[in-house]
């Protein structure tokens, strides 16, 4: 079943301990699932590309999100934790994930 | 490289050509029938028929080991459904997307999971530009995202620059001069280098360092 399909089914809302992996271990190039705190956000202001950037940090190493076409998600905001469940892509920055499926978690 | 090129047309089977032979991996889709029939007579590509704005087409070509996706269909909508389900679903690291319309230039971006767009109408402008301007700032190709460009400036007589080193002209940080075409030949540009009229300064643009390279090298007058 394609990332696409499962994103559309809307069901990824239940969380358990075992179903993400660590950032560190993050395969690259096929879907996986993370989970992590928001530890910093970036909007770019004015014209160019409308993007919602955050780096989300767990005690192995930290990934990269890119929302494109949005400059806020309800519920996205620093320290909040967050369940990203998308396909990494390998940048300077580090893992990259585009548009990936999300769940807000409860705070600690 | 593994790479997949969109749009079995004029452009997309002349890359798949170009590519194959400097030795890459190319797998060539397209949707229409008479292209793919003319692409199949190249038997050192893969060819592929199939809609390639399905997610099942990209898969069934290998788009999550393909180093690059090259758009380069006729239609500017198809180019950027592809590119950015090559980098949402696929996370291929280098996405190349065609333009088509110059008015459809401004969506190539990281938005619609493009890193590198191609404009043949704004290359082709430039181009002209270049061959009739003496004395302008000519901008030849923008890249990341427009916050790098490749510029050349025909020096002019009374360009500030005329007679001054290269060192001397105070171009900004971002700034380098990559090249000076003098008579044909390509002269490497010292600090020490001294600039003459007609010299072809290519230089490499970062940030928003436009405005100082045109006051260092341009007369005022055609600025």
């Amino acid at each position: 079943m394609s990332l696409f399909s499962r994103r559309i089914s809307g069901t990824d809302q239940q969380t358990t301990v075992s179903d993400f992996v660590r950032i560190a271990d993050a395969p690259f190039r096929e879907p996986t699932t993370i989970c992590g705190i928001i530890v910093r956000m970036r909007a770019q202001p004015g014209e160019g590309p409308v993007n919602l950037e955050i780096t989300i940090e767990d005690p192995s190493g930290t990934a990269v999100v890119v929302w494109t076409g949005r400059r806020s998600i309800g519920g996205v905001g620093l320290g909040r934790r967050i369940k990203i469940h998308g396909v990494a892509c390998r940048t300077p920055r580090g893992a990259t994930f585009t548009n990936p499926a999300y769940t807000l978690l409860p705070q600690h | 490289m593994r790479i997949i090129i969109v749009g079995a047309g004029s452009v997309g089977r002349y890359m798949a050509a170009q590519l194959s032979k400097s030795g890459h991996e190319i797998t060539l889709i397209d949707n229409d029938n008479k292209a793919i029939g003319r692409a199949r007579l190249d038997e050192s590509i893969t060819v592929m028929f199939g809609d390639a704005c399905e997610l099942d087409t990209l898969a069934r070509a290998g788009a999550v080991n393909a180093d690059v996706v090259a758009a380069v269909t006729g239609d500017d909508e198809d180019n950027l459904v592809i590119s950015l389900l090559a980098k949402q679903e696929f996370g291929v690291p280098r996405v190349v997307g065609r333009v088509n319309n110059p008015n459809n230039e401004w969506m190539f971006n990281e938005m619609w999971g493009v890193d590198v767009s191609v404009s043949t109408p704004h290359l082709l402008t430039a181009l002209v530009e270049e061959a009739v301007n003496v004395g302008s700032f000519v901008r030849i190709l923008t890249f990341e995202h427009g916050r790098t460009q490749l510029s050349e400036v025909t020096l002019a007589e009374g360009s500030p620059a005329v007679g001054r080193q290269i060192a001397e002209l105070n171009l900004p940080r971002e700034t380098t001069v990559v090249a000076i075409v003098r008579d044909g030949h390509v002269v490497t540009p010292t600090p020490e280098l001294n600039l003459l009229v007609a010299d072809e300064v290519l230089l490499l643009i970062g940030g928003d360092g436009e405005e100082a390279v045109r006051r260092a090298l341009v007369t005022s007058r055609e600025s």
